[in-house]
């Protein structure tokens, strides 16, 4: 079976995306496969800026109702987006490898709600079934710079220039400039 | 020019790259972004997942008897793992807490990380440029190390500490 390198090479044909991704002036995506999980039917449904370059680890997980924009120039590594409703990255981002930003939990946090919710999602099962479930706006403020296997939990505003380290799970906002660490991500010194 | 008699992905492996006696690479895609010189030594296995981002100052040293499941390593300095070390799943070496994939460009000068013999990388660990690990110490899953492990000891958490 042969192998079309250009398919790991982003020098693969961008107009197979389909027609509601966005694209800016000298966007690169090394993979198509970044979009196999790509279900938005809104109009953008993702926009990348001009500059934007998109590493194979990149995963646009957007669900129907979902949008996820990204700022000119920023560089995306390894972001796994998990979006229903809207993830903002700013201008000069920078998400490093191994990156997870929700934007919702995805399922209910109630006991009784997550049965419903478990019957309801099985592969046979009757998705209108599914309890309701509340997403918050994640927003990466411009220059930002997330660190390797940091996770962004929804609602989360990240402020402009801001540094999130190796391994923080932030689930509050972080100030413009802040450095946040660990797990609840806190505030450290610059 | 070597090329691996299994490989799916059409090239074949770097003249920077060397392959020890009866070891296994799962693919020259591993090299995909690399601009640096690897050496694998005999008897290891580096499994699908593991991706070698050097720049081009950037070197990998792997001892005999390592077994790699799936580790970024981006670095443009010297990393060194002695034998008989296990690297678990979604492992991330990296000089920089930030960092993004080399592009051949120079690249400023950066801290080695160095690994001792026998020792044991959790999955998903995270270390950091400038981390030394002893031997026969064990870092815990999902641990971000910037330092030095003691060889024998067991660091876990973030900031990874000593149990």
């Amino acid at each position: 079976m042969s192998f079309d390198v250009r398919t790991v090479t982003g020098e693969w044909d961008y107009a197979t995306l389909p027609q509601n991704v966005r694209l800016g002036e000298r966007c690169w995506i090394e993979r198509p496969q970044s979009f196999e999980r790509f279900r938005s039917t809104r109009s953008p449904g993702v926009v990348l800026g001009d500059d934007v370059r998109v590493h194979g680890w990149t995963v646009f997980n957007v669900e129907p109702e979902g949008l996820v924009t990204v700022g000119d120039g920023s560089v995306l590594v390894g972001a796994v987006f998990m979006c229903q409703a809207e993830i903002a990255v700013g201008r000069d981002v920078v998400i490093s490898y191994q990156v997870t930003i929700a934007d919702s939990d995805f399922h209910p946090r109630d006991p009784e709600e997550r049965r419903r919710d478990a019957v309801a999602s099985a592969p046979q099962g009757d998705r209108a079934g599914r309890p309701a479930v509340e997403s918050r706006p994640v927003r990466i403020g411009d220059g930002a710079w997330i660190g390797i296997g940091a996770i962004v939990l929804k609602g989360v505003h990240v402020g402009a220039g801001a540094r999130i380290g190796a391994g923080a799970v932030v689930a509050r906002d972080v100030p413009a400039g802040a450095v946040v660490e660990g797990n609840p991500a806190r505030v450290v010194p610059a | 020019m070597t090329e691996l008699a299994h490989d799916w992905f059409p090239r074949p492996l770097p003249d920077t790259v060397s392959l020890g006696e009866r070891s296994w690479l799962y693919s020259s895609y591993a090299f995909m972004h690399s601009h640096g010189t690897v050496r694998i030594g005999p008897d290891c296995g580096i499994y699908n997942g593991t991706h070698f981002e050097l720049g081009p100052e950037g070197s990998v040293e792997i001892g005999r008897y390592c077994t790699i499941v799936g580790a970024i390593i981006r670095t443009n300095a010297r990393v060194a793992i002695g034998e008989m070390t296990f690297i678990a799943h979604e492992v991330v070496i990296a000089d920089d807490p930030f960092a993004i994939p080399p592009r051949g460009a120079a690249e400023p000068a950066v801290a080695d990380i160095l690994i001792g013999e026998n020792a044991w990388i959790g999955a998903r660990a995270i270390l950091l440029g400038g981390t030394t690990i002893g031997d026969d110490a064990v870092v815990g899953a999902g641990a971000v190390v910037r330092g030095n492990v003691p060889a024998g000891s067991t660091v876990v958490g973030n900031p990874a500490q000593v149990v």
